[in-house]
């Protein structure tokens, strides 16, 4: 179709766009000249000029260079991979199977594929539009592509309306996961100036001033006013969109009307068949300017101009138009109907019968591509339509939806969901089923922090399923309790259940039973002897998972292998688990565990002294509620970063993790909490308080005999005044301080990597040597408070003269620093060497080589010994 | 948003000139602390220029650190207040 007079005339006056587009045009310079792929990201609110942007840059594409294109769906519930399944359409073959949900692929296998794709297409432009309604699916491919865009040639473009993403929005926080990295770019596109305006204005004889006063230089409004060819400013963009189809035939707005109700492009088969006697109208349609051609079909040339007109239909026209819409598409000419698209048009139409069917069976589709919360959304539709259908659909409605809930992290719907199942089990007497719904039941109060309840329906279960013939759900019933009682730090009852798990796991063959129940056995293994051995049965058992597409079990594993980093200062394990578990969480959106990993690496980090990292990190995890467990390990960084630096506001991080941890008595929740408490008050300068606040969690840890956590209490305890020896050996720093071989247990905690504990070690001693290198430690990591409370004590004991300044502070800030340079700066001036410093913070020793450069060409040096100088 | 008072120690002094090259200087600080939502409201430099105490808004103490550590100003303390006007009781 030829293009209008109109829009050619609009392309040309692209307005102050010049910077953006040279932006795009470096960024495909570097995907053309092989020095890797890029991702640039396009925002800005409704109506800027995005998509003309956008396709003003493809216009200018080398010939060379494949241009693919794909844009997200405005269905209330997005299809999955929606604008993927644009570009699959376009490259067909392997990648077209794969987004069909053919091969049930899941995300990270539908971005490998797309992958491969792009090394074939090299080089390639990709356009993703709207990723503001992404699903699920999309955000997790385009994660992944994101994280290793570098080894493609290509160039994707990604748009979307800034201000419409709130904090909690999915893709803000893909955006957040992606800052800092190399080869992304964004690029933010500004509303048009008064100048701009004017110069669009000139020509029709409209009132510049007042047009930019209501458009407030928004480009799609600007430009809808003028093409109306009114000489007045309507009052709203709505008004103007209509003032503008107005002026087309009566057939001509009737077909407008009908792709109006469909979101994106509307086929050109599916408009004849909705409304034939207008359908010959579209030339005149897209000669206006009101509708655009695309590949197949049309589309308005801006979502804003569909809502205006789809907003001013009546009830009953719109209904019919869904109605027609839904018969047409339930019969497609040529592919497989579109469930997701159906069910849309079905519930615009308000037939219900057809919402339950076809929302039913989008959500199965939904599920076996991994777009888990299109799913759970499509199953709350349906169970909405299904008021009237039998108890059995509706329970099994119920419980795919749960599930899906579940595996996308909204737990507190699930347990509404699975209480539905369950009820309706129960009704149909339904026992095997009843029991499954149970222990599911009882796995979602463990993740919201309800223990009473998740033990009593994890013992509930059991006895139902008890008096049935053994099957499946007994296993799994097994293996949550045992689950329950190893968060407890419960040894005994953790091993009664986990063997009994994996002896009716064994028996009845069942593998994903059997994996759970080992992992349980294997964590419990850990926690008692603290066996190294236990890591390699681990990483075993989490072979196993993957490769038998377990993904929730094996995430597990390796946040176990995280977990117990930080309760048992064994980095270097955390080191090892953290970036394939990270990866591997991400890849699979499993957002739980990739929450525990980043909550125990910020613990990590702070007990490491790198509180720079260590706060990025729980930032990462406070900003979504999610789960109980790694919210209360990130509160607790934040809240001790800031108490460590004498940052205002660190009472109510720890408030609110005290508040989240107090209906348990995991230790996994309540240590962390008390033993922050305690810093915090001594801090403050409030020992006394130190006993009250850590009574409860220390007879907890001495009735489940956990040692480190023992040790840690009795510490803070003893330096409180309170000297109550454990009954059992506690672990080496720990007994050394409490033995009061201070300069043992300072030395111990270096060995282990914890710099700010070797000090706090210190801290109490009476020896003026032990207090300065205290003060100088404190005052080396920026611990205001700390160091202030030592040379209070040594100014006590008469000594004079000491250092004010935290010196490494002030000189990091004049270079500019990094904290990892500042860390490895001190040990070149320590004089080691680049390999032993290298094996000292867990890098490659090359790794160590360009960051010693970056310290001497920051620092304005040659050689170490002038970089180590400027420390001493 | 929570407003804060930073000093900051300067051993060798602050020395912005009063001229384009100094404009540029502050308007480079301004763009950076826009990245993290930190609003840098007005300065007070002490006589000897070795300390100045910044008022500044900002979501919390961890923006005004990384926004100060990007733009390399040191830190001493970050203290929140708030305004107490004498005329607030009348």
């Amino acid at each position: 179709m030829a293009q209008s007079s109109t829009a050619a005339g609009r392309e040309a006056n692209l307005l102050e766009r010049s910077a953006e587009l040279a932006a795009l045009a470096e960024q495909l310079e570097a995907v053309t000249s092989r020095a890797g792929g890029r991702l640039a990201f396009v925002a800005g609110e409704a109506g800027v000029g995005k998509t003309a942007l956008v396709r003003r840059f493809a216009a200018t594409l080398p010939a060379t260079v494949q241009l693919m294109s794909g844009a997200c769906d405005a269905l209330v519930t997005p299809r999955p991979l929606a604008p993927f399944l644009d570009v699959a359409a376009l490259t067909g073959g392997e990648l077209e199977e794969l987004a069909l949900a053919r091969t049930g692929a899941k995300p990270h296998e539908f971005a490998a594929g797309l992958m491969r794709e792009l090394r074939q297409r090299a080089p390639s432009v990709i356009v993703l539009e709207d990723l503001h309604w992404a699903d699920a699916a999309t955000l997790d491919v385009l994660r992944i592509v994101a994280r290793r865009v570098e080894s493609v040639d290509s160039l994707i473009i990604a748009t979307f309306r800034d201000d419409e993403l709130d904090r909690m929005h999915p893709l803000r926080m893909l955006l957040d996961g992606l800052a800092g990295a190399g080869a992304v770019t964004r690029i933010k596109l500004a509303a048009l100036s008064e100048a701009a305006v004017a110069q669009l204005a000139e020509p029709y004889g409209v009132d510049a001033t007042e047009l930019y006063r209501l458009t407030s230089g928004n480009a799609f409004y600007v430009t809808e006013v003028l093409a109306g060819g009114t000489h007045a400013v309507p009052a709203t963009v709505q008004d103007a969109v209509l003032a503008r189809t107005a002026r087309l035939s009566s057939a001509g707005r009737t077909l407008v009307e009908a792709a109006s109700i469909v979101p994106a492009a509307a086929e050109l088969w599916l408009l004849a068949k909705m409304c034939p006697e207008a359908v010959g109208n579209i030339d005149e349609c897209v000669a206006s300017g009101v509708l655009s051609a695309q590949a197949d079909g049309v589309a308005f040339r801006h979502e804003l101009a569909r809502m205006a007109v789809e907003a001013s239909l009546p009830l009953n026209r719109k209904s019919a138009l869904h109605s027609a819409a839904m018969s047409a598409l339930a019969d497609p000419p040529q592919g497989d109907r579109d469930p997701a698209r159906l069910a849309h048009h079905a519930e615009g139409a308000g037939d219900t019968r057809s919402v339950l069917a076809y929302a039913s069976e989008a959500g199965a589709r939904a599920s076996a591509l991994g777009a888990h919360r299109e799913a759970a959304a499509q199953y709350a539709r349906a169970i909405r339509a299904g008021k009237h259908a039998s108890p059995e659909t509706l329970a099994g409605l119920f419980q795919r939806r749960a599930h899906a809930c579940y595996l996308c992290g909204q737990f507190n719907e699930a347990l509404d969901a699975q209480l539905a199942a369950l009820d309706h089990y129960r009704t149909l007497d339904d026992r095997r089923r009843a029991g499954d719904s149970l222990w599911s039941l009882s796995r979602l109060y463990r993740y919201v922090g309800r223990p009473a309840e998740s033990l009593e329906t994890a013992q509930e279960a059991i006895t139902i399923l008890e008096q049935l013939p053994a099957g499946a759900e007994l296993a799994m019933a097994y293996c949550n309790l045992s689950h329950i009682y190893v968060n407890a730090d419960d040894v005994e009852d953790a091993r009664v259940w986990g063997h009994r798990a994996l002896e009716l796991a064994q028996k009845l063959g069942h593998l994903e039973a059997q994996v759970y129940a080992e992992i349980n056995l294997a964590v419990v293994d850990y926690l008692t002897t603290g066996s190294p051995g236990t890591a390699a049965e681990l990483e075993r058992i989490q072979r196993v998972a993957q490769e038998n597409g377990l993904d929730e079990h094996a995430g597990r594993v390796l946040v176990a292998l995280t977990w117990w980093s930080p309760r048992f200062k064994s980095y270097e394990l955390a080191d090892r688990y953290y970036e394939e578990g990270l990866e591997f969480s991400n890849d699979r959106g499993l957002d739980l565990w990739r929450h525990y990993m980043l909550a125990y690496r910020a613990r990590c980090e702070l007990d490491r002294g790198r509180w720079d990292e260590a706060t990025r990190l729980a930032e990462m995890v406070i900003r979504d509620p999610l789960s109980p467990v790694p919210r209360i390990v990130a509160l607790v960084v934040l809240g001790l970063v800031r108490a460590r630096r004498g940052d205002p506001g660190f009472w109510p991080p720890l408030d609110e993790a005290a508040e989240l941890a107090a209906p348990s008595n995991e230790l996994q929740r309540r240590e962390p909490v008390a033993t922050a408490r305690a810093e915090a008050l001594w801090l403050e300068g409030r020992e006394g308080a130190i006993p009250d606040a850590t009574a409860p969690t220390f007879e907890i840890a001495l009735h489940r005999r956990a040692n480190w956590v023992i040790g840690e209490m009795a510490c803070w305890r003893l330096r409180a005044g309170i000297s109550e020896p454990p009954p059992d050996p506690v672990p080496e720093p720990y007994a050394l301080e409490l033995e009061g071989r201070r300069r043992e247990a300072s030395e111990a905690w270096l060995r282990l990597g914890c710099p700010y504990e070797a000090a706090i070690s210190l801290a109490w001693s009476t020896e003026e040597a032990d207090l300065r290198q205290a003060l100088s430690e404190f005052q080396r990591l920026g611990a205001r408070p700390a160091a202030a409370i030592v040379s209070r004590r040594l100014r006590r004991q008469g000594v004079r003269g000491l250092p004010r300044g935290p010196r490494a502070t002030t000189l990091r800030n004049r270079a500019n620093l990094t904290e990892r340079e500042m860390e490895i700066l001190e040990l070149v001036a320590n004089g080691h060497t680049n390999a032993q410093i290298a094996e000292r913070v867990f890098l490659s020793t090359k790794t160590v080589d360009h960051h010693v450069s970056a310290i001497l060409s920051k620092l304005g040096v040659k050689t170490r010994g002038q970089a180590a100088a400027q420390i001493r | 948003m929570p407003r804060y008072v930073v000093e900051r120690t300067f051993p060798e002094g602050l020395h912005i000139p009063v001229n384009v090259d100094g404009a540029q200087v502050c308007l480079a600080v301004v763009g950076r602390n826009t990245d993290e939502g930190v609003t840098w409201v007005h300065t007070y430099v002490s006589d000897d220029k070795r300390k100045t105490f910044c008022v500044y808004d900002a979501p919390n103490p961890e923006a005004i650190r990384k926004t100060a550590s990007r733009n390399s100003l040191p830190v001493d303390t970050i203290t929140q207040v708030s305004v107490l006007d004498p005329y607030f009781y009348r």
